[in-house]
């Protein structure tokens, strides 16, 4: 059966129900279509939600109504070996007083409560549907075609918001056939059960209070990191690799998420924690140099399937900019109905909104970090390093102190390289 | 964890109908075979003594890793599920 909306929404992530929201709430008769059989049961993240502060506007008590599990009070950064860790932590009384800087959430559940809330604005959800193509009518995307369904989905406009791989801005000719595996990164994660009093006893927590927290050198020379983030009574643990890497390493997630599981300090971590899921998702890292076109004839992208995911190495943002782009997307969308024109040019809007926006600016601004971020000697020597100068300076047992700067040196020269530690120093400032 | 139990801890609603078609007779002149490692549900592995590589959709987690690491080009269909099917989350 062929059915006709103002506007159709491929995917109903954080990106997709954000834009279905806005163009509902604009009163326009809108698909928002999912292949789960629930919007969330394909999605996975990390772990930290940030602030939403498109989301926040059209809902107030945002933060009030959305299933969340604990926010976020203590970040922290490991840097580690096979068997020792430095660690640096922040816990800031900021950081536990509304509005919250972040928090940890389940996407099943998440994903699930946005696009309902899009339902209530107005949209249709189609849930079990994949789409198969682009429906095209005089050189201008029309609607969309379904894996396995008859008839077509018809709409003057399209938002292409179905993630990493965006197979409807490839059939509209937006982003290019294939991908480079050095701005691709793939996350794995176990979600390990463990009681709230634990969790809170464990790692210095009460109330709904949660700890996040990334590793470096926990890879085995692989270019990625660890992280643990605390829901309410699991834990959150899990590996991201950049794909060239993992690629010409030989090694497997699995492996080197076991490895990580088991190194002492992390074992203590997760002792107790029950597996009860593992998951993996592609994560776009090539930020700002890696985005597509982000408009053609009869439609836009945003989130992910726009490459919208800023990696600093400190953050990891992609849920709030793809939330945003969702909300920016439906807003160009609206204008263009109100012009019926929703050509090339009439959809043009779209990408001035994101460019004047907080998106398109941060990613600019740090448009050169992915490539600092390729520098194989974060993820091996420098954790080498650090854990090696702390362990020595801790050291006590007669033997004559070195001083500071000359201890420092003198490992740095080992593990390192001097001429490598300036270039490095350079390229971090630069880039950051 | 074993990944080899990986149905044990993740949901799946396997298609028969498989959404990744690999042409395996490609793979066999692949230099690099990048899939059988950087795969997370470990669903390629290469024989080398027969010199075959076998594919299972099974345990997809749809990541797109494979879609990502091939260099050759060796899929005549990589898509995703039909609406329904593959891999369910609950809780990540």
């Amino acid at each position: 059966m062929t059915r006709s909306f103002q506007a159709i929404v491929v995917g109903a992530g954080p990106a997709g129900s954000s834009a279905a929201l806005t163009m509902a709430r604009a009163g326009l008769d809108v698909a928002l279509v999912e292949r789960g059989s629930f919007p969330g049961e394909k999605n996975m993240f990390g772990g930290v939600l940030h602030r939403l502060p498109g989301l926040e506007k059209i809902f107030p008590d945002f933060w009030e109504r959305a299933p969340l599990e604990r926010h976020i009070i203590k970040k922290g950064v490991t840097f580690m070996t096979g068997d020792s860790s430095f660690n640096t932590v922040i816990e800031a009384g900021s950081f536990d007083r509304p509005p919250y800087n972040g928090y940890t959430i389940f996407r099943p559940r998440f994903d699930r409560w946005l696009a309902e809330e899009a339902v209530k604005a107005g949209a249709t959800l189609l849930t079990r549907s994949t789409v198969e193509d682009v429906v095209m009518k005089n050189d201008q995307v029309a609607g969309v075609s379904i894996v396995g369904r008859k008839g077509e989905l018809r709409a003057p406009v399209v938002v292409a918001a179905d993630g990493v791989l965006s197979f409807t801005a490839l059939k509209a000719g937006l982003r290019r056939p294939t991908f480079d595996p050095g701005q691709m990164a793939v996350g794995v994660k176990a979600l390990l059960e463990l009681p709230s009093d634990v969790i809170d006893e464990r790692f210095g927590l009460v109330r709904e209070q949660g700890f996040a927290n990334e590793f470096v050198g926990c890879t085995s020379g692989v270019r990625g990191g660890g992280f643990l983030y605390t829901n309410y009574d699991s834990l959150s643990v899990g590996l991201v690799f950049h794909l060239a890497s993992l690629k010409s390493s030989g090694k497997t997630p699995y492996d080197l998420m076991n490895e990580f599981l088991e190194q002492p300090q992390v074992a203590k971590m997760v002792r107790g924690g029950k597996l009860r899921e593992y998951s993996a998702h592609l994560i776009p890292e090539g930020g700002y140099k890696m985005i597509p076109e982000l408009y053609g004839a009869g439609i836009v992208v945003a989130g992910d399937a726009a490459a919208l995911c800023n990696a600093t190495g400190l953050n990891l943002e992609g849920i709030n900019l793809a939330s945003h782009s969702g909300i920016l997307a439906g807003e160009a969308v609206v204008e263009a109905h109100k012009r019926q024109d929703f050509s090339r040019k009439g959809l043009a809007n779209y990408k001035k909104l994101l460019d004047d926006s907080y998106v398109m600016r941060d990613l600019k601004l740090y448009k050169n970090a992915p490539q600092m971020l390729h520098n194989n000697r974060i993820y091996r020597e420098y954790p080498e390093l650090l854990c090696a100068v702390m362990e020595q300076l801790y050291r006590i047992d007669g033997a004559p102190k070195e001083n500071l700067s000359k201890l420092f040196l003198k490992a740095a020269g080992e593990k390192v390289g001097l001429k490598a530690l300036a270039a490095d120093g350079f390229s971090a400032w630069r880039a950051l | 964890m074993n990944i080899d139990e990986i149905f044990d801890f993740t949901s799946f609603t396997v298609d028969r109908d498989p959404h990744i078609i690999l042409d395996t007779e490609v793979c066999v002149g692949c230099k690099s075979r990048g899939c059988t490692n950087s795969c997370p549900a470990r669903c390629y592995t290469w024989n080398e003594e027969e010199q075959k590589m076998t594919f299972v959709h099974d345990g997809c987690l749809e990541c797109g890793t494979c879609y990502v690491v091939c260099q050759e080009k060796a899929f005549t269909r990589w898509r995703y599920p039909r609406g329904g099917f593959g891999v369910a989350y609950r809780m990540t």
